[in-house]
C-alpha cells in the first residue's frame, strides 16, 4: 500500500551530518534552545492554568498567590459542572451532528476531489478556481438567506441545517487537498483495473479511496473538529436547551450562569472536557492533522 | 423527544439518496446528449459540489444582495427600499465605523504579528535542536483547543485578578497604576482579543512555515556555502524567498479568518465601547434585532472588505513572492 512518504516524497528533509561546532555555534545553539522554551513556556502555561481551575473550590479561584497545585484537589466539579445543565443530552446532540456531517462531507468531498482529478472535461479549471474562490465568501453573507430558506422549509429548532448540507461537499478545502493526493497516485493503477473491467465507481471505491487513506484521515480530524466545534450554526438555528450540543452548553454557562460572580471552576471544567476528545484524537494522529494543515501551504 | 432525532435522519437519508440519484441522472442524460464517456463521468462525480455552489453559494449570495436592498423583519415580506441601508450604515450608524475600526485593527496588528511570530519560531526549531517533533507538538496545541475553550480559558485569564495581571503585577507596580480589567475595559479590550488570537493562531502557523522550511533543498544552502555567504545572507537570500509562497499562503488565510472572527465574542462579556467584530454586529442586527435588510447589506460590506484586503496582498505578491521555475531559464 502506498504511504504519504511514498505519493509525497519530497518534503523530506536530508538528514544533517554531525558537524564539529566551535563555541560560537554552542552559544548560539543554547540562545536557540532558551528561546524555544519561553515560546513553549508561553503556550503551556495557559493549558495548566485551565486544568489547575477546573480542580479548584469556588472559594480558591481569586487566592494570591495564585495556587497552581489546588488544595484541596476537588474532581467534583466535574461532575457538579455537568449535573448543572442537561449536558448527557448536550453530548449525545454533539455527537449525532458530528457523526452525520463528518460521513456526507468525506464521501462526497473524496468523490468530487476525484472528478477533478482524473477526469478531462470542458470547463474543469474554471470550476475548480470557482469552488476555490468560495473560500473567500464570508459566511455570514450567505447565512440570512439561508436562515429564511430554512425557515420556509420549517426546519427551524432541527438538527437539520447542520448535517443536511455536507452532502453537498462544503469545505473547498477538503477537496482541494484530496484532489492533491489523487493527483499523485500514479495513473497505471487505474489502467490496470479498467483493463480487468471494473467500473468508475469500484475504481474509486476499492482502488483510490484505500490508497489515499492519510488524506482521508486527515480530513477525517478536520471534520470532526470542525462539527465538534460548529458553534455559528447551533446558535441560529436551535431554540431548545435540551437540543443544544456541547458549545452552546457552554457558553449558556458563560452567559447566564455566570452573571454575578463567574464559577470559573465548572466552566474551566467543561473547556476541558469539551477539549478532551480533540486532544486525545490530536495525540493519536497527530500526523494527520499537520498533513491536513500544510499540504495547502507547500508547494500550493 | 427520539422524534427529534428520527426526523433529521429522515431529512439527512433522503437528501443523500437525491444527490447520489441525481448524479446517476446526470451521467445518463449527459451520455444521451453525446457527451463521451470521460467528461460525463467527470461532471456527475462533482454533482455534489455543482449543487452545493448553487444552494448554499450563488443562491443564497443573490438573495442577501437583493436583501440587502429591502426592509425585512422575517415576519412580513420584504419591502424594497434601494440603497437605504448603505446610505444608513455610512451616515447614521455611529456603531459602524466603531465596528469597522474594531475589525480592521484586530485584522490589521494580529495577522503581521501571528506571521512575523511564527516565522522566527520556524525558524528556531528549523534548526539542528532535539526533540523537534515534541516542540512542535506542544507549539500546535491552542490551535487544536476548541475556539469556546480558548475564549473562555482568556476571559478568565485576563479577569481583574487573574493571571495576566499577577504576571504584570511588578510592572504594573512601577508605573503605579491598579492591575487592570481588561475586556471590560475599552481601551484593552482589543489588545486583549489580539493577544489571545496570537495564542491561538501562532501554533498553526509555525506548523504550516516548518514544513515549508523542511521542503527547501538543502543542496541551495550547500552551493551558497561554497561562494562563501554567511548565515544571515542565506537567511534573507534563499531561506526567505523560496519560503515566500508558503508566507503568502498564512497571509491569505489569516487574513480571510481574522477578519471574520466571530465565536470569541459570544463567550466573552467585553466592553461595549470598545466595538465589537463586525461578523458579530452583522449577528445582533440580523438575529437579534431582526433588522436582516440592514444585516444583509453589513454582509456585502464585509465581502468588499475581505475582496480588498486579499485583492492587496495578491497585488503586492509578485514584488515579494518568489516561485520556483516561473524566472527560471
Amino acid at each position: 500500500m502506498a504511504t504519504v512518504e511514498q505519493i509525497r516524497p519530497d518534503t523530506r528533509a536530508v538528514p544533517t551530518i554531525a558537524r564539529p561546532r566551535g563555541t560560537h555555534e554552542a552559544v548560539l545553539l543554547a540562545i536557540t534552545y532558551v528561546l524555544i522554551a519561553i515560546g513553549a513556556a508561553a503556550v503551556l502555561v495557559p493549558f495548566l492554568w485551565m486544568v489547575s481551575t477546573s480542580l479548584k473550590g469556588e472559594d480558591r479561584l481569586f487566592i494570591y498567590p495564585p495556587e497552581w497545585i489546588p488544595n484541596p484537589i476537588r474532581w467534583v466539579n466535574y461532575r457538579e459542572a455537568w449535573q448543572a445543565l442537561p449536558f448527557d443530552r448536550f453530548l449525545l446532540n454533539t455527537m449525532f451532528m458530528t457523526v452525520l456531517a463528518m460521513l456526507a462531507e468525506i464521501f462526497t468531498a473524496s468523490m468530487v476531489a476525484y472528478g477533478f482529478a482524473r477526469f478531462r472535461f470542458p470547463w474543469r479549471n474554471t470550476l475548480f478556481i470557482l469552488l476555490l474562490s468560495t473560500m473567500m465568501l464570508p459566511g455570514i453573507l450567505t447565512l440570512i438567506p439561508k436562515f429564511v430558506m430554512w425557515r420556509e422549509l420549517d426546519r427551524i429548532d432541527t438538527f437539520t441545517p447542520m448535517t443536511v448540507g455536507a452532502w453537498f461537499a462544503w469545505g473547498p478545502s477538503y477537496i482541494f487537498l484530496l484532489r492533491q493526493f489523487f493527483l499523485g497516485v500514479p495513473r497505471e493503477i487505474e489502467e490496470a483495473a479498467i483493463l480487468d473491467g471494473a467500473n468508475t465507481f469500484q475504481i474509486y471505491w476499492q482502488i483510490m479511496l484505500p490508497l489515499v487513506k492519510p488524506a482521508l484521515l486527515a480530513i477525517g480530524v478536520l471534520s470532526f473538529q470542525g462539527n465538534w466545534n460548529n458553534f455559528e450554526g447551533p446558535l441560529i438555528y436551535l431554540n431548545t436547551l435540551e437540543k443544544y450540543p456541547m458549545v452552546l452548553g457552554l457558553q449558556f454557562f458563560g452567559e447566564s450562569l455566570s452573571r454575578e460572580a463567574p464559577k470559573y471552576h465548572y466552566m474551566m471544567a467543561m473547556s476541558t472536557l469539551m477539549a478532551a476528545p480533540i486532544l486525545a484524537l490530536f495525540f493519536f494522529a497527530q500526523r494527520y492533522f499537520i498533513e491536513g494543515l500544510t499540504v495547502g501551504a507547500v508547494k500550493g | 423527544m427520539l422524534g427529534w432525532y428520527t426526523r433529521t435522519v429522515y431529512d439527512y437519508l433522503a437528501v443523500g439518496a437525491g444527490v447520489i440519484v441525481l448524479m446517476l441522472v446526470m451521467h445518463k442524460v449527459l451520455r444521451r446528449f453525446g457527451v463521451n464517456r470521460e467528461a460525463a463521468t467527470g461532471y456527475s462525480l462533482i454533482v455534489p459540489w455543482i449543487l452545493g455552489f448553487l444552494i448554499w453559494n450563488l443562491g443564497p449570495f443573490m438573495a442577501s444582495f437583493y436583501l440587502s436592498l429591502t426592509e425585512y423583519n422575517v415576519l412580513q415580506a420584504p419591502t424594497f427600499i434601494g440603497f437605504d441601508n448603505y446610505i444608513e450604515m455610512f451616515t447614521d450608524d455611529p456603531n459602524f465605523w466603531r465596528v469597522i475600526r474594531f475589525t480592521l485593527l484586530y485584522s490589521v496588528i494580529n495577522v503581521p504579528l501571528g506571521v512575523v511570530g511564527a516565522l522566527l519560531t520556524a525558524t528556531l526549531l528549523n534548526q539542528d535542536i532535539r526533540g523537534m517533533g515534541t516542540w512542535r507538538t506542544i507549539y500546535y496545541l491552542p490551535a487544536v483547543l476548541p475556539v469556546a475553550a480558548t475564549a473562555l480559558l482568556w476571559r478568565w485569564m485576563f479577569e481583574g485578578n487573574g493571571l495576566i495581571n499577577f504576571f504584570l503585577k511588578p510592572i504594573l507596580g512601577l508605573m503605579d497604576r491598579d492591575p487592570p480589567s481588561w475586556f471590560t475595559d475599552a481601551s484593552l479590550a482589543l489588545p486583549a482579543y489580539i493577544i489571545m488570537g496570537l495564542w491561538g493562531v501562532f501554533g498553526a502557523n509555525t506548523v504550516i512555515l516548518l514544513a515549508g522550511l523542511k521542503g527547501i533543498p538543502r543542496d541551495l544552502y550547500d552551493a551558497a556555502t561554497i561562494d562563501g555567504a554567511g548565515r544571515v545572507s542565506k537567511y534573507f537570500n534563499i531561506t526567505i524567498p523560496m519560503l515566500s509562497p508558503t508566507l503568502f499562503y498564512v497571509l491569505i488565510i489569516g487574513v480571510i479568518a481574522s477578519l471574520q472572527t466571530f465565536t470569541q465574542a459570544f463567550f466573552i462579556d467585553h466592553s461595549r465601547r470598545a466595538g465589537t467584530f463586525m461578523n458579530v454586529y452583522i449577528y445582533q442586527q440580523a438575529f437579534e434585532r431582526f433588522h436582516m435588510g440592514y444585516a444583509a447589506a453589513l454582509g456585502w460590506v464585509m465581502l468588499v472588505i475581505i475582496l480588498l484586503f486579499t485583492l492587496l496582498v495578491f497585488k503586492s505578491s509578485p514584488a515579494w513572492v518568489y516561485y520556483e521555475g516561473e524566472r527560471a531559464a
